[in-house]
């Protein structure tokens, strides 16, 4: 399909030439997202209020052109991607923190506000927003509540539906609605914050986001502890789970990721061990002391090579910058990245971490495993080169194994990235017929016309 | 773009669009758009290279939204070279279509906001009076509207009588010289703000180094910035030749933007020749620390002072210590205060405050916070560039923060 003129300067009238993109080589900027899929929209449009996200899509049901919501397009399972057709909607223009409020703990804030910025906004004021996507820097709130966004601190405090109370949005028939509110507890209807979150922009567009917030941790403590055997790594996470430790992250990375990060910044990290585990413990003074000790016990029971451990903020942002430059640096093995975050019951790590690498040799990849191995979240990462059509087949048939093991193990296809197109062959062994089925009905109640963001999910 | 070198293509497979260039780019900070960012600049490399996409205007338009500050490349996961793949597309362009972006980008935005020229005409004056200018073919340009750069030239009151090359001996030395260095001055220096220039040759003299200050023109930026190799590498050749005729200990530069082109010279001339003047290049700032290890007796005045990072300094060896230990040492003279964001580019790029005056000045804003912020009376930088555009967002903003060069400090020390 093709937009019509008319229909164009219809969404300049209400956004404002300036607020347009029409040139081939602007939108080409607009194609893409984390991951190797691509699509060039037929517009770019940065709306600045609900009002006119509102007018957009009912513009949209009217004309029946798809509408792709976008924020900072940093997501990893293609969600944002637009079909080579209708408009890319990015809302990053829409980035006000309107309120945090300390009595109420709670803040409201627009879509476009980036996570970093919110996180750092709150903390200046005493309080938390735990959910740490390792794109906070760039990646919008937006963006976080429509794939439900987790990150290393979901551990112990969960992801970031366990944060939004309220919601306003505009439905795909361009409707403005509003779900939940500013309270804990809310069980009036049926709990539509909740379906809306991790909705993957295709039931509505999220304008304004409530989310509950949480005094910040008194004291905290980060350790690296360096492993010579992968599986002990692995074991040790579950030892420190066994015993009732609950670290704030728990993150695993292996050799392969060691060495891509090192080779960029330095930082220190043995080339020859097989995996470092990153723990980051947060509380009271003494609890703090005690579980950094029982971590030590731990992992030296478990033959760790050596544990570093830092209390200031800036150590600690060392230690944290090699586990945020994974995901990007492992590029240098090979240009085009896989990126899976299929997800297990955490008693399951060391079996799953040993599934990888027979799949990794099975089929001759490089698959370096690293992630949120406190919730079972690892990401292996396939590295292949998309040009050759040979490697492509065999990392077709590892993705297949992934998922396949995740599952066997009662785990899921994805635990933060969502299904977007990467995933969504696989989503029926998961959801069997009748989940799918039931995906599709709300999706065809609520938008009829099949404007938002469609081709993803399912 | 297919002739692009082998390393440079690779650098752009390197790219993960992981869009965390985002973050520290300041153009995407104040435009919020995807084209501008480095993540952009690369997809669009990348349909050049494959021939999807042809050299256009708007092409051209959004390879010149870049201050080639390095923000980017300095904190990419995957060390892809933004900055670098941004000029080499310029060069392209420029290989391709013959058209500076300078030229059009005169034609487009300078023209709209000729009112307020005040910083860009002093630049457009060192344009004319290095004789760049016609290099880079913008006379025809200038030509077009005489009015405007008579408008342009009454607005240069502090431009200094003459060329302080001429006015300086070739030679400055004393009785037993410890060290002997030549001096590459820079056109700020030599055009604009003597006063730089005579602060480094009363430090040399105080020190007991013997300065030879060569004959040299323009160290290349602009044109290498806008893509034009050509005159680039005419300069850069004839500075070579220049400074081989006389054996020195250190070539000093008082300018950040100088010395990274000559530190780049060996990959952008192509030449064997520069690689022989790499160990010899060296900020002033870190020479008369690292080199002369200056002590100065500084009288007790007590003013706060703050620092600027160039981003062309910041990259270099101890770039971002050195002038931070000097004017440690300039206690209790004056007392050093670290602002906020110290090493964001100020926007002044090269050629980028004309081209792009009110983004450029948008940028610079945020710097001019940082500065009040800071509490400081001085603001101090080691690039004339920057100083410029500094004081102009300074005045802009009706501030009384003075900006000096570090050497001048220094000297201001030596009674
Ligand atoms: C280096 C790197 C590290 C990452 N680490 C993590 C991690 O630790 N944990 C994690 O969970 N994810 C991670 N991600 C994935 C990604 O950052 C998250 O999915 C993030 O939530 C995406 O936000 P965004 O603003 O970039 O959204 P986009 O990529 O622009 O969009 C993502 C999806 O949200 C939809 N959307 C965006 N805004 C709205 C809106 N206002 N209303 C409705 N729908 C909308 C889009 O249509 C799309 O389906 C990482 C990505 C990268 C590149
Ligand atoms: S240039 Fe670097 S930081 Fe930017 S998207 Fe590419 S890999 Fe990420
Ligand atoms: S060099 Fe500076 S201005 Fe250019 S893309 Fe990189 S960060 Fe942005």
């Amino acid at each position: 399909m093709e937009l019509e003129l008319n229909t164009v300067q219809q969404i300049i009238e209400i956004v404002g030439e300036d607020n347009v993109l029409t040139n081939l080589e602007e939108r080409i900027c607009y194609s893409y997202d984390g991951t190797f899929q691509r699509g060039i929209p037929e517009l770019v449009v940065f709306p600045a209020n609900t009002q006119e996200v509102a007018e957009i899509v009912k513009l949209a049901n009217k004309e029946k052109f798809p509408v792709f919501p976008r924020g900072a397009g940093t997501g990893l399972s293609g969600g944002s991607i637009p079909m080579s057709s209708g408009v890319a909607l990015v809302l990053t223009r829409m980035n006000k923190i309107k309120e945090i409020n300390s009595e109420d703990m709670l803040a409201v804030l627009e879509p476009g506000v980036i996570t970093g910025h919110f996180n750092q906004e709150v903390e200046k004021l005493g309080l938390y927003y735990p959910p740490d996507p390792a794109s906070l820097k760039t990646c919008t709130m937006g963006g976080n509540i429509a794939e439900n966004a987790g990150g290393p601190r979901a551990f112990k405090y969960g992801v970031t539906k366990d944060y939004v109370l309220g919601l306003e949005v505009v439905t795909p028939q361009g409707e403005i609605m509003h779900t939940g509110g500013r309270t804990v507890k809310n069980v009036t209807g049926y709990d539509l914050t909740r379906l809306l979150t991790g909705s993957e922009g295709t039931l509505g567009i999220i304008t304004e986001i409530t989310v509950r917030l949480l005094p910040k941790p008194k004291e905290i403590r980060t350790a690296l502890v360096i492993f010579d055997k992968l599986e002990d790594a692995a074991s040790s996470v579950t030892a420190i789970i066994r015993n009732g430790v609950i670290p704030a992250t728990l993150e695993l990375m292996d050799q392969i990721a060691i060495k891509c990060v090192e080779n960029f910044n330095h930082l220190g990290l043995p080339l020859d061990a097989e995996a470092v585990l990153l723990i980051e413990v947060d509380g009271g003074k003494n609890q703090v002391e005690e579980d950094i000790i029982s971590i030590e016990e731990i992992c030296q029971n478990h033959h760790c090579r050596k544990i570093h451990i830092a209390s200031l903020a800036e150590e600690r942002e060392k230690l944290w910058k090699a586990r945020r430059a994974v995901s990007s640096a492992i590029v240098q093995l090979k240009p085009t990245k896989i990126s899976e975050d299929a997800t297990v019951p955490r008693s399951k790590i060391p079996e799953m971490v040993k599934r990888l690498r027979e799949i990794a040799s099975k089929y001759n990849l490089h698959i370096p495993v690293f992630g949120h191995a406190g919730d079972g979240n690892l990401h292996p990462n396939i590295l292949a080169d998309k040009n050759n059509k040979e490697e492509m087949e065999r990392v077709q048939k590892a993705v297949d194994e992934i998922f396949h093991a995740a599952l066997e193990l009662r785990g899921t296809l994805s635990g933060e990235h969502g299904i977007g197109i990467m995933k969504k062959p696989y989503l029926q062994w998961e959801l069997g017929e009748v989940g799918i089925e039931y995906l599709r009905a709300i999706k065809r109640a609520v938008d009829p016309n099949n404007i938002l963001n469609p081709g993803k999910v399912f | 773009m297919k002739d692009m070198d082998k390393n440079h293509f690779e650098s752009l497979n390197k790219c993960s669009r992981c869009g965390g260039c985002q973050a520290h780019c300041p153009i995407f900070y104040e435009t919020g758009r995807e084209p501008f960012v480095a993540r952009g600049k690369i997809e669009l490399l990348e349909n050049l290279q494959s021939g999807k996409l042809t050299w256009n205007d708007k092409l051209a338009d959004i390879f010149s939204m870049c201050l080639l500050c390095g923000a980017c490349a300095e904190n990419c996961p995957n060390g892809v070279p933004a900055d670098k793949l941004v000029m080499m597309a310029r060069k392209d362009l420029v290989a391709n279509n013959g058209l500076p972006i300078i030229k059009k980008n005169v034609f487009q935005h300078l023209l709209r906001y000729n009112g307020r020229l005040n910083l860009a005409g002093k630049i457009l004056y060192l344009y004319q009076k290095t004789g760049l200018q016609k290099l880079l073919r913008i006379s025809r340009v200038l030509n077009l509207m005489p009015n405007d750069l008579a408008k342009i030239e009454r607005l240069l009151p502090e431009v200094a009588s003459g060329s302080f090359r001429k006015i300086v001996p070739f030679r400055s030395t004393v009785d037993n010289p410890r060290l002997k260095v030549a001096y590459f001055t820079g056109c700020v220096t030599n055009l604009i703000n003597h006063n730089v220039g005579y602060s480094i040759l009363k430090i040399l003299k105080a020190c007991g180094v013997e300065v030879i200050i060569p004959k040299q023109g323009c160290c290349g930026v602009p044109a290498f910035a806008s893509g034009d190799f050509t005159t680039g590498k005419f300069l850069g050749e004839q500075n070579i030749k220049e400074f081989a005729r006389e054996d020195v200990d250190y070539i000093i530069f008082d300018c950040a933007s100088c010395l990274s082109t000559w530190l780049d010279y060996p990959e952008l001339l192509e030449s064997e020749e520069a690689l022989k003047f790499s160990d010899k290049l060296m900020d002033v700032n870190r020479f008369l620390v690292e080199i002369l290890d200056i002590k100065i007796e500084c009288p007790e005045i007590g003013k706060k002072v703050t620092y600027h990072d160039p981003c062309h300094l910041k990259r270099t060896e101890n770039g971002k210590k050195a002038p931070r230990e000097l004017l440690s040492r300039l206690s209790p003279a004056y007392e050093y205060v670290e602002m906020g964001l110290a090493d964001r580019c100020c926007g002044s790029a090269g050629s980028f405050n004309i081209s792009h005056y009110r983004l450029s000045q948008k940028v610079a804003n945020r710097k001019v916070k940082s500065i009040k912020e800071s509490g400081a009376e001085i603001v101090t930088s080691a690039c004339p560039s920057c100083m410029m555009q500094l004081s102009h967002a300074l005045k802009n903003e009706k501030s009384d923060v003075v900006v000096n060069h570090l050497v001048e400090l220094v000297a201001g020390c030596l009674q």
